[in-house]
């Protein structure tokens, strides 16, 4: 028996060491480059310039369009994964694949093929126009860049709804239905509730990733809107100013920690209840 | 209710394929077109299987894969057996917290936080190579263990802690108790943790960007270097056979699970356990194969790998039959060393691209880069030199610099005793333009860049040198000795420009241009040619200033070597340099990007000429050939001075972040949108607190 808890302690030390060195190491290194200038020297001076007023619109922007495409993942999830949920299981696998085979794609070259598109010139407005309407202009807008997140990140939020709607009990929805609750009163006030987990974690897979991308951004926007993800690439790998570039990590952190926090607290204290 | 439900999902469906649908039309394209259908064919696949660098991503992003899944894979399964077996709670829950950080993270963080650690311990061991295979590696199982623990700790959890003891009651010794009894219960935690890291691990794609560097290539970092020029069909081809054969995994693993549930009814058979153990050893066996063949085939001979760095498709790389440089450097170096030395030498030429000086700046002052050759411009040779980040290079190796003609051979950004550069390819910024859409009327000037009639269709650099340089020569400013305010009154021009330029791009100007995405944009004349070659309407011309002068950017790139490189390697880097100048590669080179280039064994030759026609005479223009000197000192960029490069980067950023061509709508939009979800959960909340005050004033009453 000793020897067994003797493993049992020694199994997890490898991950423990790996964790250390490789992330908790590099935070560190991200929040002392953040908190110095380029000659090592304690400083602010990185934060106090993203006060600048086009570094917080930056910033805004990035938490707008990273909002406005999670709400429209939701709003376009939320009933497909119901769908599915109510299908035959054997339907519901074939259906659940299909929403999972496109992110086996890569992803960049998807987005690009977005471009081929949208573009003035490209495959909807050629489209378009044997009808003798548009060219509508597309690409290079920020309705672009929102539906460029909501395309790559749309399966992350069906998959999570999806996943808790189809483990919902069915004999609660009939229960409520025998007490007198009409479909949609199952649905706002049943199926709904149950499904906050779900819907949380799909905000999560899809915020996050949103307000952190700088590939659609570019492709999609033309470099007309900069986001987050943008000018951190930027100050990485052609402005070489890690410092400023540390500092924007940091922030994005804490817009992230904190978004989360707030969407974890509702969760855990009312989440279903309050509605 | 059910047709609409229906309908709904088809749309879902449509949306989430369609970009699909379009990448495999366009794989069958006859024409090397990303976005207009020229016709039926399978040529882009032939030409996918003799693209070698295509090939050898993929080889290198499955060996990433497959490598990253198992160590994770292992970490990972281990960590969750010692974690549930944990007892204290607050240790327990500061492991998982730390565990769930990669995954929380966006992944740009995790990227950066990665590459500044490499670059410390690379400092601190000062070598000049730390970013490779090695540190691509670390991050992809760093992110993957979480995973990995994620899928196999619920299994540990489910499990009864007193089988395994119950088992060693019975005789068994500990590794058969894990073996016999824990295994089969974890197995499809491990193996989907396993499928899990392996997926991740092969799309990955922006923490990979961070952390590589010279002499690995995984195939997202390949589509994400060639999107900033042209995507070939062949990567779409590529696509396509990717996106078929997952299709058909998924068809045969649904299949063969829909028959293990019909039989799970039924008792497990002895046979039946026996094929499926036998299944997951072939497995298990066939990746371990797999993997042993790799180390082997890249162990068996002695090899030399000469890492290079240069422009996009800035050299002749055998695509549409042309003449493969590299390969043939590969093949004539191999066997000179072989020969020197006596045994088999294999040479590898890593061949990977930038798309402009200061990303270059930026990889060779973070010192991890690891190149051996790199092919930077005038003013950045200058700034490298002053820097010390480029050493002088030896000639007596490289016997073929005798041919580069003596105008090229002390140019003003390396005049000093030393040569620290050899003279690649020079040329002219001139403005391309769409005649079937451009003014003739309005041709002539920099102010084409500037012209309201344009709007929308016109393109900038994306660069701060070269973007600022449109302005400043368009305004007559001087591009090296300008002051503070004249740098301001440039970016003023280049605001005022901001609400017209349809984006700023590098190498994706030759994609919108040849599509007529767009109509207007400057860049270097050889590329200029390439465009017209391929849309006849494109026509360009020397820009002139205001003032009617000629006033545009003359330019050079040239082959240095790192000065972190040690002698062995530089040595190798300077037969390729000297391999470079050679007849039929130099040859095959100029032909292949129609720039300039300063060897005579290339202008003299009389094929090439043929070749070039009458463009070889805008090439090599005598006017511009005669006056050289002159010209590099008169339109050249040169090295600014710390405090102006300072203030350029600083204005640059001014420039990408300023937001005259934003709308407020979004903020709108997105306000009303919040608002509503607040009062949504307010008015939930508010009515739920009467509710229970109302439940709980009826409780008094009824207790009274």
């Amino acid at each position: 028996m000793n020897k067994k808890s003797l493993i049992q302690k020694a199994a997890a030390s490898p991950h423990i060491v790996w964790s250390v060195l490789f992330i908790i190491a590099p935070l560190i290194f991200v929040m002392y480059y953040a908190f110095t200038d380029k000659d090592g020297n304690f400083t602010f001076s990185n934060f106090t310039e993203l006060f600048q007023a086009s570094y917080l619109e930056i910033f805004m922007r990035s938490v707008c369009f990273a909002f406005l495409a999670t709400v429209l993942c939701l709003i376009i999830a939320y009933p497909i994964a119901y769908f599915i949920a109510k299908a035959k299981p054997k339907t519901q696998k074939i259906l659940i694949m299909l929403v999972m085979l496109p992110m086996w794609m890569n992803f960049l070259i998807r987005t690009y093929s977005w471009m081929a598109l949208l573009e003035d010139t490209g495959i909807i407005n050629t489209f378009l126009g044997i009808f003798g309407i548009g060219p509508i202009h597309m690409i290079n807008t920020a309705g672009a860049v929102i539906l460029g997140m909501v395309y790559n990140y749309l399966p992350y939020m069906i998959i999570p709804i999806h996943s808790v709607l189809s483990k919902v009990d069915n004999r609660l929805l009939e229960a409520a239905a025998d007490l007198g609750s009409n479909p949609f009163t199952v649905i706002t006030k049943v199926v709904f509730p149950l499904s906050v987990p779900g819907i949380i974690s799909g905000i999560t897979m899809v915020f996050v990733p949103s307000i952190s991308t700088f590939y659609i951004s570019q492709k999609l926007g033309g470099g007309n809107f900069d986001l987050i993800g943008d000018t951190i690439e930027r100050q990485f790998q052609t402005a070489y100013n890690y410092n400023l570039g540390a500092s924007m990590s940091f922030v994005l952190m804490l817009i992230i920690i904190v978004s989360m926090t707030i969407m974890n607290k509702y969760a855990d204290d009312d989440g279903g209840v309050i509605i | 209710m059910k047709k609409t439900s229906k309908i709904y999902t088809s749309l879902i469906f449509i949306f989430l394929y369609l970009p699909i649908a379009v990448l495999i039309l366009f794989s069958f394209n006859s024409s090397n077109s990303t976005n207009s259908m020229a016709g039926f064919s399978f040529k882009w696949y032939k030409e996918l299987f003799s693209d070698g660098a295509t090939l050898l991503a993929l080889r290198n992003t499955l060996i990433l894969a497959i490598l990253s899944a198992i160590i994770a894979t292992v970490i990972g399964t281990l960590a969750a057996y010692g974690i549930s077996r944990m007892k204290n709670k607050h240790v327990k829950n500061t492991i998982l917290t730390v565990n769930n950080i990669p995954m929380m993270n966006p992944e740009i963080v995790v990227g950066i936080s990665m590459m500044l650690l490499f670059v410390f311990v690379g400092r601190m061991i000062n070598t000049s190579s730390t970013l490779g295979f090695g540190t691509v590696l670390i991050a992809h199982v760093t992110f993957n263990i979480p995973y990995v623990v994620l899928s196999v700790m619920p299994k540990f959890k489910q499990m009864d802690r007193h089988l395994p003891e119950a088992a060693l009651d019975l005789g068994c010794t500990p590794f058969q108790s894990f073996y016999k009894v824990e295994m089969p219960q974890i197995i499809s935690g491990v193996i989907s943790g396993f499928i899990m890291a392996f997926t991740l691990s092969i799309d990955d794609f922006i923490i990979s960007y961070f952390t590589i560097g010279s002499g690995f290539e995984t195939l997202p970092i390949r589509i994400y270097s060639m999107t900033k020029k042209r995507v070939t069909p062949d990567m779409y081809a590529l696509s396509a056979l990717i996106f078929l054969s997952i299709l058909i995994l998924l068809i045969i693993s649904n299949f063969t699970g829909n028959s293990n549930t019909v039989k799970d009814k039924k008792p497990v058979t002895l046979k039946q356990k026996k094929t499926k153990r036998i299944v997951i050893a072939s497995t298990f066996a066939a990746i371990a194969v797999i993997t042993g063949a790799v180390f082997i085939s890249t162990a068996t001979a002695e090899t030399v790998v000469v890492n290079v760095y240069n422009w996009g498709e800035y050299i002749s790389d055998g695509s549409n039959d042309s003449y493969d440089s590299i390969g043939a450097f590969e093949e004539y170096y191999s066997d000179v060393l072989t020969e020197e030395k006596g045994h088999k030498v294999k040479v590898q030429v890593n061949y990977t691209t930038f798309t402009s000086n200061e990303d270059l700046y930026a990889k060779m002052k973070s010192g991890v880069g690891g190149y051996d050759v790199i092919v930077p411009s005038d003013y950045m040779i200058e700034r490298l030199k002053n820097e010390g980040l480029i050493q002088p290079l030896d000639l007596n190796n490289i016997p073929n610099y005798k041919y580069i003609k003596d105008q090229f051979k002390k140019p003003f950004y390396d005049n000093g005793e030393e040569t620290y550069s050899v003279m690649y390819t020079y040329g002219i910024v001139g403005i391309i333009y769409n005649t079937k859409y451009v003014d003739e009327a309005d041709i002539g000037g920099w102010d084409l860049l500037w012209n309201n009639k344009y709007s929308g269709h016109i393109l900038q650099f994306n660069n701060a040198r070269d973007a600022f340089g449109s302005a400043m020569y368009k305004l007559g400013i001087s591009v090296n000795n300008a002051t503070e305010t004249e740098w301001r009154t440039a970016l003023g021009e280049l605001k005022k420009q901001k609400p017209l330029v349809q984006s700023y791009v590098m190498d994706e100007i030759y994609n919108k241009l040849e599509s007529e995405e767009a109509w207007i944009g400057a860049y270097y004349a050889g590329d200029a040619l390439t465009m017209m070659y391929n849309n006849e309407n494109l026509a360009f011309y020397y820009p002139k200033n205001q003032k009617g002068e000629f006033a545009t950017n003359i330019f050079a790139d040239a082959m240095c070597i790192p000065a972190g490189v040690d002698s062995e390697s530089k040595k190798h880097a300077e037969a390729f340099i000297n391999f470079m100048l050679s007849e039929e590669a130099a040859i095959a080179n100029a032909e292949y990007i129609y720039y300039g280039s300063p060897n005579s064994l290339v202008t003299e030759n009389s094929d090439y000429k043929e070749y070039l026609g009458d463009d070889y005479y805008v090439i090599y223009d005598p006017d511009i050939e005669n006056n050289i000197d002159t010209l590099f000192s008169g339109y050249a960029y040169r090295n600014l001075s710390a405090d102006k490069l300072a203030l350029l980067n600083n204005l640059w950023e001014e420039l990408k972040v300023d937001s005259s061509s934003f709308s407020g709508g979004i903020y709108i939009i997105s306000g009303v949108i919040a608002l509503g979800i607040t009062g949504f959960i307010v008015f939930c909340y508010v009515n739920k607190v009467r509710r229970r005050r109302m439940y709980w004033s009826k409780n008094a009453k009824n207790s009274k």
